[in-house]
């Protein structure tokens, strides 16, 4: 499974700019360890993805940092961290990219002048001016371009000179890559640009959900914007992502698509609600209304946990995302995840790797003793009823193989089948699995 | 396509363990197919009678994890420690979910939170091998000899590692 090589602070540590490890993490969330997504600050003034806080504070109901009580109503969006977070991802690439090279070419350079400690010195400076500037991002970047413009021809100049200068060029270069000034705005899931009214009608059949491979990137120009026309309509509790037109037009044609307002649902006190009432409520939301009580609970709170975080995003998800999300929450951890069978456990995530030959050739044995067994079985019970016929049989298919041979091949078929049987129900809820 | 949270985050968590391990501990999971289970390796601390001997550990999680800390065990045997139950189960206060407190002798900072991670546990748990903590034993046995026969104690360890390694 190659998804084992995620993105991660650590992968700076084997470049020069390991310094840039630690600001990494600091725009991870310590929750999910991803960067953080939508992040929201609590009253104790910290940060986390906002669908993160939500799931521990309706857990638990207390900050996982310091412990200390919180709600969700209290919580509030953190548009410097998300800016923080997307500049900086936009930028990642490049920066490590280089980092990388320069990392392989200090190595060679180093075995060859034989000089490594005032060379170490310069490259730890350099990592310090480079922290300082990729955090800083757009402000300065009228001299970072006039300074790029000057040395323009990295492989000649000395090895000081030339990181620094590489790294502002590259993130120069990002943030260009990013924001082609052709008025289109990047659809957030897929990243195909359109024109920025296409985009909400483009969103409800986008499928590339998280499947496409390009850098979380929105154009930073517009999502500034964005940012300040949100969050002008904050108003404590029942935040709609709608509201200020007149601020600005672009966006919100995005967004006032009729009857789409996002409304923050409420908590609900579930001890009072009977079953069917709880099941209603369900049934009214949209989702799932199978399963004993407290797995209704669950889920209903998993609904509004994911419904409300999505209304603090400035781009939100469809419901029909969000309905593929609680679906993973089901496997996972809902009602399809209880029943301990070796096919839910692992194999309701991963049933397209599941290796049939594999799982047929190891259980081999114990598939030719059933057989073996019932073949036992029947022939006593041939015995039984036609005396006569029974001796000859017996001996036959118990003492050699030959017979048993036909019986294991479709055998084996059957087993993938089986395994089917067990998961497709949850499979057809997946539209992307 | 869709893997839970949990098994992303066990995904940062493996790959923050093998680029930048801290030292002397060793984890990941026992097969890529599952996330959940892990198992880990520990080094006895400098120091102590534990010295020398390596330790191995399964660690399982549950797939509410980070909410949920994961539960640790010392496969093998061996383990003679007042927090350590004889059939190998840690007993640590980083171990126990806040919520519940039955012994009400731990600081809830001290417990599991999900900004906890693997390799907090086991840098918790190299620091309990070296500093056992008696007002919760979970070997009763072990605590006792530990507070009055500290040599015994000790020399038992070292005996325990010595047979862990086949000498």
């Amino acid at each position: 499974m190659d998804s084992f090589d995620v993105p991660d602070s650590t992968d700076w540590l084997q470049t020069p700019l390991s310094l840039l490890a630690p600001l990494e993490s600091s725009l991870r969330c310590q929750v999910c360890k991803d960067f953080f997504e939508n992040p929201v600050i609590t009253s104790c003034s910290h940060t986390f993805c906002s669908l993160c806080i939500r799931r521990c504070l309706s857990a638990e109901g207390k900050c996982p940092v310091c412990r200390s009580s919180d709600q969700e109503l209290k919580l509030r969006r953190n548009w410097a961290v998300q800016e923080f977070v997307e500049t900086f991802q936009n930028a990642r690439q490049s920066v490590l990219d280089l980092a990388r090279k320069e990392a392989a070419r200090l190595k060679d350079g180093d075995s060859v002048i034989r000089e490594p400690s005032p060379k170490k010195r310069k490259v730890d400076r350099v990592d310090v001016r480079e922290e300082a500037t990729v955090v800083q991002a757009s402000p300065r970047r009228a001299r970072t371009r006039s300074q790029r413009t000057k040395t323009d021809a990295p492989n000649s100049e000395p090895v000081e000179q030339e990181t620094i200068e590489v790294i502002e060029d590259s993130q120069d270069e990002g943030e260009e890559e990013y924001v082609p000034d052709d008025g289109m705005v990047a659809c957030p899931i897929c990243q195909r640009r359109m024109k920025a009214h296409a985009v909400f009608s483009h969103l409800d059949i986008c499928q590339g959900v998280k499947a496409a491979p390009p850098p979380p990137s929105r154009p930073s120009a517009y999502r500034y914007v964005f940012g300040i026309g949100l969050s002008l309509g904050i108003e404590a509790n029942q935040v709609l992502i709608v509201e200020h037109s007149s601020l600005q037009p672009q966006p919100n044609r995005l967004q006032s698509s009729p009857g789409k307002a996002l409304e923050r649902l409420p908590a609900m006190n579930y001890s009072l609600l009977k079953d069917n009432l709880l099941r209603k409520k369900l049934r009214d939301l949209g989702i799932p209304d199978s399963g004993p009580k407290p797995l209704l609970q669950r889920r209903h709170t998993e609904w509004m946990n994911l419904w409300n975080s999505n209304c603090d995003s400035r781009i939100p998800k469809t419901k029909r995302a969000l309905l593929q999300e609680l679906e993973i929450w089901e496997r996972t951890q809902g009602g399809h995840a209880a029943a301990p069978s070796p096919f839910t456990t692992n194999n309701a995530v991963m049933r397209k790797d599941f290796d049939a030959a594999g799982w047929s050739a190891s259980h081999d044995t114990d598939f030719k003793r059933l057989i073996a067994n019932a073949r036992i079985k029947s022939d006593t019970q041939v015995r039984s009823t036609i005396p006569g016929a029974s001796g000859k049989s017996t001996a036959e298919s118990i003492g050699s193989t030959t017979p048993i041979a036909p019986v294991e091949a479709p055998l084996d078929n059957s087993i993938p089948v089986e395994s089917n049987r067990n998961i497709e129900p949850r499979g057809s809820f997946d539209p992307s699995g | 396509m869709g893997s839970s949270i949990a098994q992303k985050r066990l995904f940062h968590e493996y790959k923050n363990l093998s680029t930048n391990p801290p030292e002397g501990i060793t984890a990941g999971p026992v097969s890529e197919d599952d996330m959940f289970y892990w198992e880990a390796l520990i080094q006895g601390p400098e120091g102590t009678p534990f010295e020398g001997g390596i330790f191995a550990a399964e660690l399982k999680f549950s797939k509410d994890y980070p909410l949920s800390p994961p539960t640790m065990k010392f496969v093998g045997g061996g383990v003679w420690h007042p927090n350590v139950y004889p059939n190998g189960t840690v007993c640590i206060s980083i171990l126990h979910p806040p919520g519940d407190d039955p012994n009400h002798y731990e600081h809830a900072s001290e417990r599991w939170s999900p900004i906890q991670s693997v390799e907090k546990i086991l840098i918790s748990v190299m620091s309990m091998l070296a500093e056992p903590n008696d007002e919760s034993p979970a070997n009763v046995e072990a605590a006792k000899m530990w507070r009055e026969r500290r040599a015994e104690y000790e020399q038992k360890v070292r005996d325990e590692v010595r047979k862990g390694l086949g000498l």
